[in-house]
């Protein structure tokens, strides 16, 4: 039953959809960057899938999956990021919709609009792997001050790097201050 | 009589009249006021600026991120089995609820979930509701002793404290527990554990029963609380709500009921739900799903099978101390585990559970290794924070405290 | 004739190159299978019996380090017969092997542990007293045996056979007493032993250097080029919080295949030893900024006749350190630069690895400053004519015999160094720089072929990259440098050298955790 709606994302949407796969009763559909929005309405608005569930990136920069021929392994002509939205049905189904970018252009279309819940999950996903959601009504630093400089979540980010705060005139620190005052 | 005098002293004296405000003595433009990060009333350390309109609130950034500790980066440089302290820290007003989460994720992965032996399920499920109680007892506690009602507060924590206690003789500590494996549970449930918890579970019914007559009809508490911070369903599903929160609304989702694990099929229990989605529907489900986790309880007290405590597969199961120093199969097999450890397949995979604030998912990328390539925690306490802007809009300064309470967020696990 | 041939896996299909064997087949599917005494760069001698495979239309199992691939074939790797027995195997294996992972060095990246943990996993099903034999063994000037541990799979014995070319250890007695030993009248003192530590799949053979000093599995690894000679074998540092613990080789097959000398190994103390984390201004500690200003002053004087400034480059030091200096030099109107390193030594040279030079970047340096149409001297001895007219005197390196101590005293000598050796006891003014391991850049080997560094750790205290300290002389001197990064050095060198306009900067190497490395062995 869950496969059908892979089935019917594929039949419906055959140019956006790259590939479905399912693990673990999660159902996965690759989709191209520019049809994500109307894919994504169309899981909300005519399948039921209303219930936004979380957002994130994927990292592939060191993915050297040991078992795995050395074609999957990660290299420079594959896209480096993966980003992930997650959504359950009514019915509760689920599915998870992926788009692949590269390191080059880490820029995918905001679905804040369509569930205000991924507001501040793509936030998140901005502060840490420094993906662009084109359409973002406040695209901002969430975790991290505005003067942190690289992303942290990144493979490349050491673990053991250290920044201290410099504060950077540049920024407008408090978002507020420039209407309020 | 002593009102009424008292009354006229302060009317009768022309200062303090003086001093009232009106309308036209308030400054026409709009204020600026930063509510946190370290504010008494905030639960955590939270972040908000606030724009107001005398008291009354028209716009607000809510900031978190003053506790963030790096979970995921943290986890993708620890093995599987040292991210359980980790996960302690997420929420720590509940801290088994997330070990039980990572271990199910990693189980996932690895194909174990069928193998669980039974004695473990339940324990899991034990340790689980407990931890909810603890954490519905801290959020209500907490929130009514900002509205002022202090005994409500002392009360839940001694409440609270007799289930820390009971947790600290099951795993070896109060409050960061880390007593769940993959695979398992750490050791099994001390003896008398039955008798104690029943006796425990007794004394809190009767607690609740206090608090109840105290809090339902106090007039102060509801005018605090009834019809402040409410949300539509509609609303709700679309900022993502879930667990308590998303409950009060009207949306009927429980983790727990819709997508059963562990042995939460075995047992009975009701999702209560309510329907203006303020902050009281948000106190009553509270108070009703600790009822619900009493009733579970006294169930898997009555059902917990004996059995061992940790799956039989070499993968996962540390052998006995006694073959670790004797034969050099199960020397590897410990050093493997310890300093390389558990092995899981590459795969990704979702794994989610009903948290005290509802659902907690860890989303696991696996790559083969011993430590996870990517572990993201989908914190419920995170997307409810987001919808706090929302809920404080138009309403009054005093009413963030009761709101923020109410929608519990707790630092370490919305900040991750 | 095609030159590849097909056969199925596990019912997967895979083209291999003819003549790959059927092991070799399945670890490019990701197909680990299991084993001990095969080595991708030793003869095989099919003696451990632990890659056992079936392969259809043969009435036995085969070990598939020795079974060639055929077109057609099929091979089952994971069927039950062949999982027995290579399981079987290894319970063998394990059966004299002593308790000691513990107190073992090699514990953590040790093959018999992974394979043990990723392919049997099953418990001891005997109970009798171990066979015992010699530990600690004194086999060699770096080498330890113990005699216990070993699994008797011969890859120590083909290394010194193969890769040194002495047949320096046997094997001795039968059955369960069979034990690893030397060659009569023999010690294992080749200047490659310490491979045969690398390449033994348990704890058997342990490198003196390394023994009881790190435990493998808290490590990190970054990819290198050995700094002790012109061969510019690859490399991993093996490192933890700022520290180098050991070097390792790092598969190259054009360079150096699987193996390293000896002697490459142990350059990395010298990381250590005498380093300058300072700025020295007549032999006191100074900051940057103080330093360069009075170096700049100093140089400044001569600006006007270039020919009193003398610049010498440095075989030690990457090539864009040295095309840093080269470019300053050209800049200020020097006509020809030294060249400085460590005096040959012919004896080394053995035709295998070993080569008589021991700068691993003399053919480099010459390289930038002949693409930069500067005149090269090598500067083991400047004569004395050329030394009369030097007034000033910038020195990339310690490795600087040029000129006398008296001399050097006289002169305003400016050093660029990572250690306080040489000619920086004279410096009027030392500049720190990091060393090869904590910099990331490139060193052109005898054979002409760029190699990657990459910077393993920080360098200590005030110490930077050779170039950035480069860069900032050349701002106080009023020359513009706008290098920010190693890379932009290599981007605006391979487009002033002719021969080296193909080549990319590689991204930079990550350390690698070897707990999380999947274990090697």
């Amino acid at each position: 039953m869950a496969k059908q709606i892979l089935d019917a994302l594929a039949a419906k949407f055959a140019h956006a959809v790259e590939r479905t796969e399912s693990n673990f009763g999660d159902e996965v559909a690759w989709i191209k960057r520019e049809n994500l929005v109307e894919v994504a309405k169309w899981l909300r608005d005519e399948q039921g899938f209303a219930f936004p569930v979380f957002c994130t990136c994927i990292d592939r920069l060191d993915w050297k999956p040991i078992g795995l021929p050395p074609s999957e392994h990660w290299n420079e002509s594959k896209p480096r990021f993966e980003i992930a939205y997650q959504l359950r049905s009514l019915k509760n189904q689920r599915i998870r919709l992926k788009v692949a970018v590269t390191e080059a252009d880490p820029r995918v279309q905001s679905l804040a609009e369509l569930w205000p819940a991924f507001n501040w999950q793509e936030r998140e996903t901005f502060d840490m792997y420094g993906i662009r959601f084109d359409g973002h009504p406040d695209l901002r630093r969430i975790y991290l001050y505005e003067e942190f400089v690289g992303y942290p979540l990144r493979k490349d980010y050491p673990k053991e790097k250290r920044q201290p705060l410099v504060r950077r005139d540049d920024l407008i620190l408090n978002p507020l201050k420039k209407e309020v005052r | 009589m002593a009102t009424e005098s008292l009354k006229q002293l302060v009317l009768g004296r022309k200062d303090v009249q003086d001093l009232s405000d009106t309308e036209t003595d308030l400054p026409p433009d709009l204020m600026t006021v930063n509510m946190g990060p370290s504010h008494p009333a905030m639960h955590g350390t939270v972040r908000i600026v606030l724009t107001v309109d005398g008291e009354r609130i028209v716009k607000s950034d809510v900031q978190p991120g003053y506790l963030h500790r790096c979970f995921e980066k943290e986890s993708e440089h620890a093995t599987y089995t040292q991210v359980f302290p980790y996960t302690d820290r997420l929420n720590y007003v509940s801290p088994m609820i997330n070990n039980v989460g990572w271990a199910m994720a990693v189980e996932k992965i690895m194909g174990l979930t069928p193998q669980i032996p039974k004695r473990v399920e339940y324990i899991r499920v034990i340790v689980s509701e407990m931890s909810r109680l603890t954490d519905h007892l801290t959020c209500v506690g907490a929130s009514a002793m900002e509205l002022g009602a202090f005994t409500a507060f002392l009360y839940f924590l001694k409440a609270r404290e007799w289930l820390y206690e009971l947790l600290e003789v099951v795993s070896g500590a109060r409050l960061t527990h880390s007593y769940v494996r993959v695979g398992g549970v750490a050791k099994d449930l001390p003896e008398h554990f039955h008798t104690e918890l029943t006796t425990c579970l007794d004394k809190i019914a009767g607690v609740m029963v206090e608090v109840e007559v105290m809090l339902n009809n106090n007039k102060i508490f509801r005018d605090r609380m009834a019809g402040v911070g409410a949300m539509t369903k509609e609303d709700a599903i679309a900022t993502g709500c879930v667990g308590p929160i998303a409950r009060a609304c009207g949306v009927d989702y429980d983790v727990r009921r819709d997508h059963p694990y562990s042995v939460y099929p075995e047992v009975e229990f009701d999702v209560p739900l309510g329907t203006h989605g303020d902050c009281y529907d948000r106190y009553l489900v509270r108070i009703e799903e600790m009822k619900q986790s009493i009733r579970i309880l006294r169930q898997c007290l009555r059902q917990i099978p004996a059995g061992p405590t940790m799956v039989d597969d070499p993968r996962v199961a540390l052998p006995p101390k006694r073959d670790t120093y004797n034969t050099i199969e199960s020397m590897i097999r410990h050093f493997k585990h310890i300093m390389d450890g558990i092995r899981v397949p590459p795969g990704e995979a979702y794994t989610f559970v009903e948290g005290g604030n509802g659902e907690v998912g860890f989303f696991i990328v696996a790559d083969g290794t011993g430590r996870p390539y990517k572990a993201y925690c989908r914190s419920p306490s995170f997307v409810h924070l987001s919808t706090s802007s929302q809920l404080i809009h138009n309403h009054l300064i005093a009413d963030v405290v009761p709101i923020f309470g109410m929608i519990n967020m707790i630092g370490g696990e919305c900040d991750k | 004739m095609s030159d590849t041939v097909t056969l199925t896996i596990d019912g997967q299909q895979v083209t291999v190159p003819k003549g790959t064997n059927v092991l070799e087949a399945a670890r490019s599917l990701g197909n680990d299978i299991s084993a001990f005494c095969y080595h991708p760069g030793l003869p095989i001698v099919a003696q451990c019996r632990q890659c056992l495979v079936s392969i259809e239309k043969n009435p036995k199992l085969q070990p598939s380090c020795q079974q060639v691939c055929g077109d057609g074939m099929v091979v089952h790797t994971k069927d039950p017969q062949s999982t027995l027995a290579r399981k079987q195997q290894l319970e063998f294996t394990l059966l004299n092997h002593p308790i000691d992972c513990p107190i073992c060095d090699k514990a953590g990246e040790c093959t018999l542990q992974k394979l043990y943990f990723d392919h049997d996993n099953e418990n001891s099903r005997v109970d009798v007293p171990k066979v015992h034999k010699d530990k600690v063994v004194d086999v060699g000037p770096h080498i330890v045996l113990d005699q216990e541990r070993c699994i008797l799979c011969s890859r120590c014995i083909r290394t010194c056979d193969e890769v040194a070319g002495q047949h320096q250890l046997e094997f001795a007695n039968r059955g369960d007493h069979e034990v690893l030993t030397t060659a009569p009248g023999e010690q294992l003192d080749n200047p490659y032993s310490i491979n045969t530590v690398d390449v033994c799949p348990v704890g058997a053979l342990t490198a003196k250097d390394f023994r009881f000093t790190m435990r493998a599995w808290e490590l990190e690894a970054t990819p290198s080029i050995c700094n002790g000679c012109g061969t510019g074998c690859n490399i991993e540092i093996h490192h933890k919080q700022g520290r180098a613990w050991r070097l390792v080789p790092r598969h190259n097959p054009d360079v150096n295949k699987y193996w390293m000398c000896d002697e490459g190994r142990f350059t990395y103390h010298a990381l250590r030893e005498q380093r300058l984390a300072s700025a020295l201004v007549d032999g006191l500690p100074s900051t940057w900024d103080r330093a360069v200003t009075n170096a700049a002053k100093r140089l400044g004087v001569f600006l006007k006749d270039a020919s009193q400034i003398g610049v010498v480059l440095s075989a030690q030091h990457s090539n864009e350190d040295n095309f840093a200096l080269a470019q300053l030099a050209k800049q200020w109107g020097v006509k020809q630069v030294y060249l400085a390193g460590r005096p040959p030594v012919p004896a080394r040279a053995d035709g295998k690895l070993r080569v008589a030079d021991v700068n691993p970047n003399t053919s480099g340096a010459k390289a930038i400053a002949e693409a930069l149409g500067l005149g090269v001297v090598q500067a083991f001895q400047i004569d004395a004519s050329a030394a009369s007219t030097l007034r000033a005197l910038v020195v990339l390196g310690d490795t600087f015999t040029g000129l006398t101590e008296g001399k050097l005293r006289e002169i305003d000598l400016i050093t660029i160094s990572a250690f306080e050796r040489g000619p920086v006891a004279h410096a009027k003014v030392a500049l720190p720089a990091a060393a090869w391991a904590e910099n990331a850049g490139t060193v052109t080997n005898v054979q002409g072929r760029v190699q990657r560094m990459h910077a393993a750790f920080a360098p200590p205290g005030n110490a930077i990259p050779a170039w950035e300290a480069i860069v900032r002389l050349a701002h106080a001197t009023g020359v513009k440098l706008a290098w920010t990064h190693a890379r932009e050095v290599f981007k605006d060198m391979t487009a002033a050298v002719p021969a080296w306009k193909e080549l990319t900067w590689a991204r930079e190497a990550r350390p690698l955790a070897l707990r999380f490395a999947g274990s090697r062995g």
